[in-house]
């Protein structure tokens, strides 16, 4: 219900042509620009590797019990940074070569990503408090 | 990105056979590269990385007919207390996206192996140019070239459409689109007297679907045919219905969607006709070798099967190329001697052995509603081999002592051990119907691989209370045209 009203409010500001028709998923309105699904390698380099602020990347899969739990627990605590960390999402069979690429093994794997170098990484569920130290030294480093 | 090196082996096929064998390779430090590639069935259903039994095969299979065993399992849950609301109902999607995810995690799981033990993955449908030499197009379309020192082909079977059928590309399914489907096939025709049909008809009565299953002939031809009459009385008494020399003439759409199959009844000399949801064609598995482009290297194939023929060392026709796996003539269509095949190749090449593979004495099972497992020789093949009077067939009919609360009904639970006659009496075949029936002939392959004896078996004690166990007390023969039942305590 959140996800429709915020892609109605957006619908009727001036269009954000790619965000809409690319069909993102939003998370609450307030995350809705601080996290996005990868869309394919380009757009990695784009938006990741490339990226002024720190992203974090959250490889999953939709088979994968534990991503379900950790991907939602992940976004909030970026929404929560106001932009200062953006998080973006890579489903491993879709973008299959780059999960290879970037040595993922098991689901969930997220990536701490600075100046498109790979800093921090962990592998598995987190706790808020866990992922939240996560966050903090990936800013503050 | 086209890539013109030079590899070790190139394995073409990234199923059972074609993964045991690069990976084996590579562990030999080998420079080993593996082509994949799924066309899609006819009615558009593809998949990932891991061939047939990962994805259409083996493990979806196992799955939904453990999916229906629970569903029995629910039912005699009642008689030992259990409170469960008859009659109980299943969701079709909830164990398709189940069974579909776990597909996917072994997908996933296969591509990191790869990764890791350095064997380089190409999604590309590679055909021969010359020898040494296999190109194909990446699905953006960009052409790549491979060429390797060996070339080993597994690129397996798929499913048969049956030719002289009006509709039956257009409007019916194989099970390379039955695990697939996200939503219930609804009332169902399964086609063909093969394993598949079996076991696929078995689940999905097993979840509460009508079921039909046609047969032109016997079932399952090649098994024991005391024990395929016992599995299909047995899916009668279950539910599945059967229409028993019976051969499709036509499939056409109605209006509601439905299926209107046609088909001619060879017992009574008449024509007739029903409607269902699917149509599932389970009438044999053919390579698919057309555009591997074997001719213009020299590969022989089999002119009627299609398949290649391979000597003892899965070597073919042409030296450096070999073949594993469903595709080569004459060998066992399973998962476990393909890996095993595959494997020992990797070591003859790179390894220095010169083991070759037995294909004496593999063990099967039919995952049956009532599962038939069986290893060595069936009672016919014993009889053409030995000779009636130079065999003792021992049998018994049990029941499982799970049945007997539940008040199951065990009439085609049974057992017979092929023995010779003479001297030692060495077992020749063994076969048993029954729950879990994998579980227990898995044991019982190891005896007969090292020439058990029936005095042996006899001096083997049994488990109790299993069912297996049966197996080393069997001691009313088939000449004595006494009795077989037998009783537990």
């Amino acid at each position: 219900m959140a996800q429709r009203l915020a892609l109605h409010r957006l619908l009727s500001l001036p269009a954000r042509g790619s965000l809409v028709s690319q069909g993102r998923a939003f998370g609450t309105s307030a995350g809705r620009r601080s996290t996005f699904n990868v869309q394919d390698g380009s757009d990695f380099q784009d938006r990741v590797v490339n990226s002024p602020k720190p992203v974090v990347v959250d490889f999953h899969a939709q088979w994968c019990g534990p991503c379900k739990i950790l991907g939602p627990r992940l976004e909030k605590l970026v929404s929560k940074l106001e932009g200062k960390v953006l998080m973006a999402k890579v489903d491993i069979d879709d973008h299959t070569d780059l999960a290879i690429e970037y040595e993922v093994s098991a689901v969930p794997t997220v990536l701490a990503m600075k100046n498109g170098d790979v800093v921090d990484k962990f592998v598995g569920i987190k706790d808020e408090d866990q992922l939240e130290a996560f966050l903090k030294k990936l800013i503050g480093a | 990105e086209t890539c013109c090196c030079n590899y070790d082996l190139l394995v073409i096929g990234g199923g059972s056979g074609g993964l045991a064998c690069a990976k084996e390779a590579a562990q030999f430090g080998r420079k080993v590269a593996v082509m994949d590639y799924v066309e899609p069935s006819p009615q558009g259903t593809s998949w990932g990385l891991g061939g047939t039994c990962v994805n259409v095969g083996c493990i979806p299979k196992k799955l939904m007919h453990q999916a229906a065993l629970l569903g029995s399992a629910l039912k005699d849950a009642q008689h030992y207390g259990w409170n469960i609301s008859q009659p109980v109902h299943h969701t079709w999607s909830v164990m398709a996206q189940g069974v579909q995810n776990y597909v996917k995690s072994l997908n996933w799981g296969h591509r990191v192996q790869l990764q890791e033990k350095k064997v380089k993955y190409f999604n590309i449908k590679g055909s021969f140019s010359d020898p040494h030499t296999v190109c194909g197009l990446t699905k953006a379309g960009k052409e790549t070239v491979v060429t390797a020192d060996n070339i080993v082909i597994a690129t397996g079977g798929r499913p048969k459409y049956p030719m002289d059928v009006a509709g039956a590309l257009e409007y019916g399914i194989t099970s390379d689109d039955l695990f697939w489907l996200k939503e219930s096939p609804g009332k169902t025709l399964v086609v063909g007297a093969s394993y598949v049909s079996l076991e696929c008809a078995g689940f999905l009565t097993g979840i509460g679907l009508d079921t039909t299953v046609m047969m032109r002939s016997v079932p399952l031809r090649g098994f024991d045919q005391q024990m395929a009459s016992l599995v299909t009385e047995h899916m009668e008494s279950y539910g599945t219905k059967f229409l028993k020399r019976c051969f499709p003439t036509k499939v056409e759409k109605l209006k509601s969607n439905r299926l209107q199959v046609t088909w001619k009844n060879a017992d009574l000399d008449t024509e007739e006709t029903d409607s269902f949801d699917t149509v599932m064609w389970a009438v044999g598995r053919a390579p698919d070798t057309k555009t591997l482009n074997l001719e213009t290297v020299g590969v022989k194939t089999n002119s009627e099967t299609g398949k290649i023929i391979v000597d003892a060392s899965e070597a073919t026709s042409v030296p450096h190329i070999y073949a594993v796996g469903d595709i080569t003539e004459g060998r066992p269509e399973l998962t476990p001697t393909a890996i095993a095949a595959g494997k020992l190749l990797a070591q003859r090449l790179f390894g220095q052995s010169s083991e070759l593979m037995d294909y004496d004495n593999v063990p099967t099972t039919v995952f049956a509603p009532l599962e038939y497992g069986c290893v060595g020789l069936s009672e016919e093949a014993a009889v053409q081999r030995y000779g009636s009077d130079n065999i003792e067939v021992y049998h018994a009919f049990y029941k499982p002592l799970e049945f007997t609360v539940a008040e199951r009904d065990a009439t085609q639970c049974y057992m017979k051990m092929v023995c010779l006659r003479e001297r030692e009496q060495r077992i020749l075949g063994l076969h048993f119907i029954g729950p879990n029936a994998g579980e227990v002939i898995q044991g019982f392959a190891l005896g007969i691989k090292c020439g058990a004896t029936y005095p042996q078996m006899m001096k083997t004690v049994g488990i109790h209370p299993t069912c297996a166990e049966e197996v080393t007390k069997l001691h009313i023969t088939k000449r004595s045209g006494l009795d077989a039942t037998v009783t537990g305590c």
